[in-house]
């Protein structure tokens, strides 16, 4: 997603005289086409993320729309009391940008995972998050960003079970998309939701796990605070199924699945698949993670089938 | 560079009506921070009164001094009466540490310490480098807040980036919450520190108008600037000076009354 990205904030960057690219000493072999391009426009903070995000906070000030950008863990722990008191208490347009959600960074370790980082943000006022589903899904959400004029979190990320399957649909302000529908809507089915990056694992199942041989609505959602009312399809189809297996690549507590079955209607059933944390810590790629937590396309398929069953 | 600098004296009447309001303010709200606001009044005084310009922009690091930035905001005309009678109370735009988007003078929210130095870096940069309004900044940092490691990240920002459009001021009391700075965590070579940080660095004593002319009226050098005033906590009432307690206490009716007795003191001293 970091190329898709860099290409995106360039146009934002070009259209916006007064956006700004400021980053925490990362970027690099991604960022030297902003640097040379904008250079005028471009800060290197160094490796200081509290100053990062309090000095975009202070250029914001005086009317300047910066993007900031880190890796995700960096961009919002550390300095998760600058966002709170000086971008989202002044409400003011700042873009802070996590490369790396969830068990992107896999073997780098558990100080380069980002598995809290939507739940730490989430609960801030004036607060937008943002969490693309594929690489082709980043664009709208710089787009949409870049309209704002309170705080927003972009989360970058590669999944372990990237696919490149094309969306069936997408809408334009909830960045909703649906990947898959029933084939029979009067036979029992299940709504399969994945939060951003996380419905790559039943894009995965829809293509070599059997899963498209299932009756399954598949929906990739994109953005927090939802809009649900917005969101007609995937209402419409929890209230037919009354089933929702949800798939986040993040932990449970706090995390999107958490909200959204606060968000729905009562439901027969809601499974979530989440992020584990294990205290006998191995280390692997995201994949190994991914198994660990058991958040794998066969977990899923076996989900939805029990589901099926007891419907 | 800076406005015309009004009589020294006018700005010891002017600090000492401030102190007064600030009191007042303070016992009608039965609220503590009164030594923190005493020790910075003057710096507040001499900012308002002699080297702020409309166009420039102050950010009060030290948010636990925000009672005495109110007075001082009335002082010169830029808070109103109305507004400054609700402080404390229920439903007031004026808080115990300064609140956002509340009051247009007040441009950041400050209250944990060390935010105030990287957002107000952030703004000198942009009006120097990004928006050229030929503006200037100015910080007024606690000397216990030059604990926090993010006011070194933005010192460290500031000097790499050579933002001589932006005044640190250091309100060194030497005094922090719960101990001498000196006793908590050493600061000194405080001067030193600000100096490898590529800070301009002048040291002066921080109720002394003629002190604070001297080091604020410098032509910009390339590098910015940094005050490191040295103050008394509680400065102006010899009971609360140089006591941890009044970064705490609030006052009583018979300290009330000695308080302002003092104030009284001092100016009919000046009247003579």
């Amino acid at each position: 997603m970091r190329v898709d990205f860099v290409k995106a904030v360039e146009t934002a960057l070009a259209r916006d005289p007064d956006a700004l690219f400021i980053t925490g000493d990362l970027g690099f072999n991604a960022l030297e086409g902003i640097v040379a391009k904008y250079g005028n426009r471009f800060i290197n903070a160094g490796v200081a993320e509290q100053n990062m995000i309090g000095l975009a906070a202070g250029t914001a000030l005086t009317g300047m729309r910066p993007w900031v950008y880190s890796i995700a863990p960096f961009a919002t722990y550390r300095c998760l009391e600058q966002i709170r008191n000086d971008v989202c208490l002044h409400q003011l347009p700042v873009r802070i940008v996590g490369n790396g959600g969830g068990y992107t960074y896999g073997i780098m370790g558990s100080t380069h995972h980002a598995l809290e980082d939507l739940a730490v943000l989430k609960v801030l006022p004036n607060m937008q998050l943002f969490f693309p589903c594929a690489n082709d899904h980043v664009a709208a959400a710089v787009s949409l960003m870049s309209e704002l004029d309170g705080p927003s979190y972009l989360r970058l990320s590669v999944s372990a079970y990237n696919t490149e399957r094309a969306a069936l649909s997408e809408h334009p302000v909830t960045l909703t998309r649906t990947y898959a529908e029933r084939a029979d809507r009067s036979r029992p089915g299940v709504t399969v939701i994945g939060a951003g990056h996380g419905v790559q694992v039943a894009l995965r199942a829809l293509a070599a796990h059997g899963l498209d041989a299932e009756n399954v609505d598949v929906f990739g959602i994109a953005r927090f605070p939802f809009r649900l009312s917005d969101d007609s399809g995937l209402l419409a189809s929890v209230l037919e199924t009354k089933n929702v297996v949800f798939v986040e690549e993040h932990y449970a507590a706090g995390g999107m699945g958490e909200s959204m079955k606060l968000a729905l209607p009562p439901l027969s059933a809601f499974t979530l698949m989440s992020a584990s944390y294990s205290p006998h810590q191995r280390y692997g790629s995201a994949a190994f993670h991914m198994k660990q937590s058991q958040l794998t396309p066969e977990a899923l398929v076996s989900h939805v089938q029990a589901r099926l069953r007891a419907s | 560079m800076t406005n015309a600098v009004p009589p020294l004296a006018e700005l010891v009447r002017a600090a000492l009506a401030i102190r007064r309001r600030f009191l007042a303010m303070h016992y009608e709200a039965r609220s503590g921070h009164v030594g923190s606001g005493l020790s910075a009044i003057d710096l507040l005084t001499y900012l308002y009164a002699a080297w702020l310009r409309p166009i420039d922009r102050f950010i009060l690091s030290k948010g636990h001094g925000a009672s005495s930035l109110y007075a001082t905001l009335h002082h010169f005309g830029h808070l109103s009466e109305a507004e400054l009678a609700t402080y404390y109370k229920d439903d007031t735009l004026l808080p115990a540490h300064p609140a956002p988007r509340g009051v247009a003078a007040i441009p950041a929210a400050t209250g944990s310490l060390g935010h105030g130095l990287p957002i107000a870096a952030g703004m000198a940069h942009s009006y120097k480098h990004l928006r050229a309004t030929g503006a200037r900044v100015a910080c007024l940092l606690s000397d216990g807040e030059c604990n926090e490691g993010s006011t070194w990240e933005a010192a460290l920002f500031a000097g790499h980036h050579q933002l001589d459009n932006l005044t640190v001021l250091v309100d060194a009391n030497g005094i922090q919450g719960f101990g001498r700075t000196e006793d908590v965590l050493t600061l000194e070579p405080f001067a030193k520190k600000w100096e490898a940080f590529g800070f301009e660095v002048r040291e002066c004593n921080g109720h002394d108008f003629a002190a604070l002319q001297a080091v604020l009226s410098e032509p910009p050098s390339g590098r910015p600037h940094c005050v490191i005033a040295r103050t008394i906590k509680g400065k102006g009432i010899s009971f609360m000076e140089n006591l941890v307690e009044w970064h705490y206490w609030p006052m009583n009716e018979a300290q009330y009354a000695a308080a302002v007795a003092e104030l009284d003191r001092t100016e009919s001293e000046l009247g003579r």
